[in-house]
C-alpha cells in the first residue's frame, strides 16, 4: 500500500511546484515593501482624505462625523460652481490648445533641418523652469504699466490695455497663458517621441501609393500616435485638475473668486479658513473627475484595441 | 530530494509566512500611529535646551533687525537665552495650528490679539501669562482687556501698537496747494482739487496679494457711521452684512469710489506706496507699517491726517493694531518663557525694539518713550483722543472671516453697481465661517 501510494503523494506536489514557479524570497520582498511603502505614504494618507470628506475638521480639534454633509453643502456653494465652471474651461482649453499646438510643433519640428535643435531646446525650455518662479515672470509682464500693456501702447492698440490680473473678465486667460506656455514644450517633446517611433516604411508605401500629405497624416500619422495619445491625455487631465501653482502664485484664486479652480479652491478653504473636512470633499471631486476621465478614455482605447 | 523540496518550500512558506506577519505587524503600528487626524504632529523646529524659541512673523528687514536685537539683549542680561526663527508671514499664520499642537512646540510667538488666539485659547493650547501681567499695573485697561481670553485669563503681552489714517507727502501738497481736510465736505473738495490736477486722489493698494488693506476702507466707514460696538457685532455674526445700516456703509463709500486710483485693485500695497512716494496719487489710507517699505530719508516728509467724522453724535473710534507675544502651554521652558515675556514688556526692551526698527510704532509700556519724531507724536494724540479702538478686520473677527471680506470689497470697488448681490454673497460666505 504504502509503496503504491507513495507516488500519489508525490504527484500532486510535483504538478504544484510545476504550475506555479516558486517565488523566491528575495523577490516577494521586492514585491511587498514598495508595495508596504507605497501604502503608508500614498493609499492610507489618500483613504483618511476620504474619511475627512465625511467630517467637521478645524486641523485641531477631534474631527467630526457629518456623513455627506459636506458634499450637498458643495454643490449649493456659489463658488464651487465658479471653480468648477473655470476648471471646465482649464481643461478645454489648457488640455486643447496644448495638445493641438503641441502635435502641430512637433510636426513641423521633426524633421531634421539647421539649426532645428535650437527650437527644440527653445521651446523646452520653459518646462525646466519652477511654475512659481514663471508666474512671477509674467505677473510682472501683466503688471498695469508692464510689458503687455507698453507693447499694447506701442503698436497703437492702447485702448485694450487692462489690468490683466485684477479684471475678473481676463485673469482667467491671463493666467492660461503662462501655464500654457509651459505645457506646450512639454507635449511637443512627448510628441517628437512618438513621431520618431513610425517606422518611415510606412510613410514609403504612402507616398507609393499616391497619398498627399494630409492623408498621410490622417491614415498614417495619427493612428501610430494613438499609444502616445493616451499618455498625453492622462498627462493633460492630471496637470490641468491639479494647476495650482501658477494660479495660487499669480492671483490666490482672485480677484473675488474669479480665477478660482478646484485645485485653488481647495487650498484655500483647506488653510486660509481651516475647514479641512469641507477641503477633503473637495480634493474627492478632483480625485473622482481625474479618474473618471482617464478611466473612461483608457476603458475605450482598450475596447478598440480589442476589436 | 522530494523531501527536501518540501522542506525548502516548507522553510520558505515559513519565512513568508513570518515575513507578512511582520508586515502585518509594521501595518498595524502604521495604522495606530498613522492618524493624520490625532492631535499631535512633530514640529519642524527643534529645541536647543534652555533656550527660549520665538517664532517670529516679522520679516520685514528692519522689524526683523529688531527683534533679533532684543532676543540678544535678554540673552546678555539673565540665565536664559533667546533664539528667534524668522518665518514669511502667509506661512506662519497657516502653520500656527500645527506649531501650537506640536509635541516640542516653540515656545513664544509674535502676534496679535483677538478672536483666533481666544479659539486657540479654549483648546488649552496657549500659556496662562497672568504672573506677568501681574508686574504690568501700569498698562492701560484696554491692553488688560484686549489681552484677556474672556475666561478670566490674561494670554497675551502687547509690545507695541500703531495707528492708521491716510498719509501723504507734505513735499506734494505743498506742490498742489492743498491743505490736510477737516471734514468730509473738505475731504470731498481735496480729491476733486487732486482730480484736476491730474493725480488720482486716493491711492488703495488692494491688489496682488494685499487685498485686506480694502478692509481699513470698510472698518473705517462702519464705525465712522454705525460705531465700533455695532462693527465688533457685525464682526461676531450677531448682524448681517445684508442689513440696511452695512448698505449705508457702502453708499457713503460709493461717493468717493469716483476719487480711487484706477489701479486701486490692480496694485498691492507696496506698489502704490511707491505710486504715492512720486506723487501718481495724493493720499492713501493705511497702517503706518507702509513706511518700512518707503526709504528712510522720506519719512520726515510723510504726514498724515485722520479719516474724517461723518456723524459727531457717534462716538469717535479709531483702528490701532497691538503687536505683542503669546506663548504655548506645551512649552518645555515655562519659567524662561516667562522671563522673555515680562522682559519685551519692560520699558527698556519696547524702546530698544523700537530704535532698531523703522520707529513708526508705539510702545504698549506707558512707561516707554517712543521714536519722538512729529509724526508719531501726532499719531500718539489720535489714539489718545479715540473713545474707542478697534483692531483690523482681521483682528476684531478671525482670520477666516477676512477672505470673504477682500473678495466683496475689491468686487465692490471694481463694480459697485453690483452692491445688493456683493453683500448677500458676503453675507453667505460669512454665514460658512461663522458655523464651522
Amino acid at each position: 500500500m504504502t509503496t503504491l501510494s507513495a507516488p500519489t503523494i508525490s504527484a500532486p506536489v510535483r504538478t504544484r511546484r510545476r504550475r506555479t514557479p516558486r517565488l523566491p524570497p528575495v523577490l516577494i520582498l521586492f514585491v511587498l515593501l514598495p508595495l508596504a511603502v507605497e501604502g503608508f505614504w500614498v493609499f492610507w494618507p489618500a483613504l483618511q482624505g476620504f474619511y475627512l470628506s465625511l467630517t467637521d475638521w478645524d486641523g485641531v480639534s477631534a474631527p467630526r462625523w457629518v456623513g455627506f454633509g459636506n458634499f450637498t453643502e458643495l454643490f449649493a456653494d456659489p463658488i464651487f460652481r465658479t471653480a468648477l465652471v473655470n476648471t471646465a474651461i482649464w481643461l478645454v482649453l489648457f488640455g486643447g490648445i496644448s495638445a493641438a499646438g503641441g502635435l502641430g510643433l512637433a510636426l513641423l519640428l521633426q524633421q531634421e533641418r539647421r539649426g532645428v535643435g535650437f527650437y527644440r531646446a527653445a521651446l523646452f525650455t520653459p518646462v525646466v523652469f519652477s511654475l512659481v518662479a514663471t508666474a512671477l515672470m509674467w505677473q510682472v509682464i501683466y503688471q498695469p504699466d508692464g510689458l503687455a500693456n507698453r507693447l499694447l501702447g506701442a503698436i497703437g492698440l492702447g485702448s485694450w490695455q487692462h489690468s490683466w490680473l485684477a479684471n475678473s473678465s481676463t485673469v482667467l486667460y491671463a493666467v492660461l497663458l503662462p501655464a500654457l506656455w509651459r505645457q506646450l514644450g512639454y507635449v511637443m517633446v512627448l510628441y517628437l517621441a512618438g513621431l520618431k517611433g513610425i517606422d518611415p516604411v510606412l510613410y514609403e508605401a504612402a507616398k507609393l501609393d499616391g497619398a498627399t500629405k494630409i492623408q498621410q497624416f490622417r491614415n498614417v500619422t495619427w493612428p501610430q500616435l494613438r499609444s502616445v495619445n493616451s499618455v498625453i491625455l492622462s498627462v493633460i487631465v492630471i496637470d490641468s485638475l491639479r494647476s495650482f501653482d501658477v494660479v495660487w502664485s499669480m492671483t490666490k484664486g482672485g480677484p473675488y473668486h474669479s480665477s478660482e479652480l478646484l485645485s485653488t479652491y481647495m487650498y484655500s478653504t483647506a488653510f486660509q479658513s481651516l475647514q479641512l473636512g469641507y477641503a477633503s470633499a473637495l480634493a474627492v471631486v478632483i480625485f473622482v473627475l481625474a479618474f473618471g476621465v482617464i478611466v473612461t478614455y483608457l476603458v475605450r482605447a482598450f475596447r478598440e484595441d480589442a476589436s | 530530494m522530494d523531501n527536501a523540496v518540501l522542506t525548502q518550500w516548507g522553510q520558505a512558506g515559513l519565512n513568508r509566512r513570518r515575513f507578512l506577519a511582520g508586515l502585518g505587524a509594521v501595518g498595524g503600528a502604521a495604522l495606530l500611529s498613522g492618524c493624520a487626524t490625532s492631535a499631535t504632529s512633530t514640529g519642524p523646529v527643534k529645541q536647543t535646551s534652555g533656550a527660549v524659541t520665538i517664532q517670529s512673523n516679522l520679516s520685514s528687514p528692519q522689524a526683523k533687525v529688531a527683534i533679533e536685537a532684543l532676543a540678544k539683549d535678554f540673552s546678555s542680561k539673565g540665565q536664559a537665552t533667546a533664539t528667534v526663527n524668522t518665518i514669511a508671514s502667509e506661512t506662519f499664520r497657516t502653520q500656527l495650528p500645527s506649531y501650537l499642537t506640536a509635541d516640542n512646540p516653540p515656545d513664544a510667538y509674535t502676534w496679535y490679539p483677538g478672536s483666533l488666539l481666544n479659539g486657540y485659547a479654549k483648546k488649552g493650547l496657549l500659556l496662562d501669562v497672568d504672573e506677568v501681567w501681574q508686574g504690568m499695573s501700569n498698562y492701560s485697561s484696554a491692553f488688560r482687556t484686549l489681552s484677556g481670553d474672556g475666561a478670566g485669563h490674561q494670554i497675551f503681552v502687547p509690545t507695541d501698537y500703531y495707528w492708521w489714517g491716510f498719509f501723504y507727502r507734505k513735499s506734494n501738497f505743498a506742490k498742489w496747494g492743498v491743505a490736510e481736510p477737516k471734514t468730509w465736505s473738505d475731504f470731498i473738495a481735496l480729491c476733486k482739487t487732486l482730480q484736476g490736477k491730474g493725480v488720482a486722489p486716493i491711492g488703495v493698494g488692494a491688489g496682488g496679494d494685499t487685498a485686506w488693506v480694502a478692509s481699513a476702507w470698510f472698518d473705517y466707514l462702519n464705525i465712522r457711521i454705525n460705531g465700533a460696538p455695532y462693527h465688533r457685532q457685525l464682526l461676531a455674526g450677531q448682524s448681517r452684512f445684508d442689513d440696511p445700516r452695512v448698505t449705508k456703509v457702502f453708499n457713503q463709500w460709493n461717493t468717493v469710489l469716483p476719487y480711487f486710483d484706477p489701479q486701486s485693485t490692480a496694485l498691492d500695497f507696496q506698489d502704490a506706496t511707491t505710486s504715492l512716494l512720486q506723487g501718481r496719487t495724493g493720499m492713501m489710507l493705511i497702517g503706518t507699517f507702509f513706511a518700512d517699505a518707503a526709504p528712510k530719508d522720506i519719512l520726515p516728509d510723510l504726514d498724515f491726517f485722520q479719516f474724517p467724522v461723518l456723524d459727531p453724535a457717534v462716538p469717535l473710534a479709531e483702528e490701532g493694531p497691538a503687536d505683542g507675544y503669546f506663548a504655548s502651554s506645551r512649552t518645555a521652558h515655562r519659567a524662561e518663557v516667562m522671563d522673555w515675556l515680562k522682559y519685551v514688556a519692560t520699558a527698556p526692551a519696547q524702546e530698544l525694539y523700537i530704535k532698531n526698527s523703522s520707529g513708526t510704532v508705539l510702545p504698549t509700556n506707558p512707561d516707554a518713550k517712543d521714536s519722538g519724531t512729529p509724526l508719531v507724536a501726532k499719531g500718539r494724540a489720535l489714539l489718545e483722543s479715540a473713545k474707542e479702538l478697534t483692531q483690523f478686520f482681521n483682528r476684531d473677527s478671525s482670520d477666516a472671516l477676512q477672505p470673504t471680506a477682500d473678495s466683496a470689497l475689491v468686487r465692490f470697488i471694481q463694480k459697485p453697481n453690483e452692491l445688493p448681490s456683493i453683500l448677500s454673497d458676503w453675507q453667505a460666505a460669512a454665514q460658512k465661517v461663522w458655523s464651522s
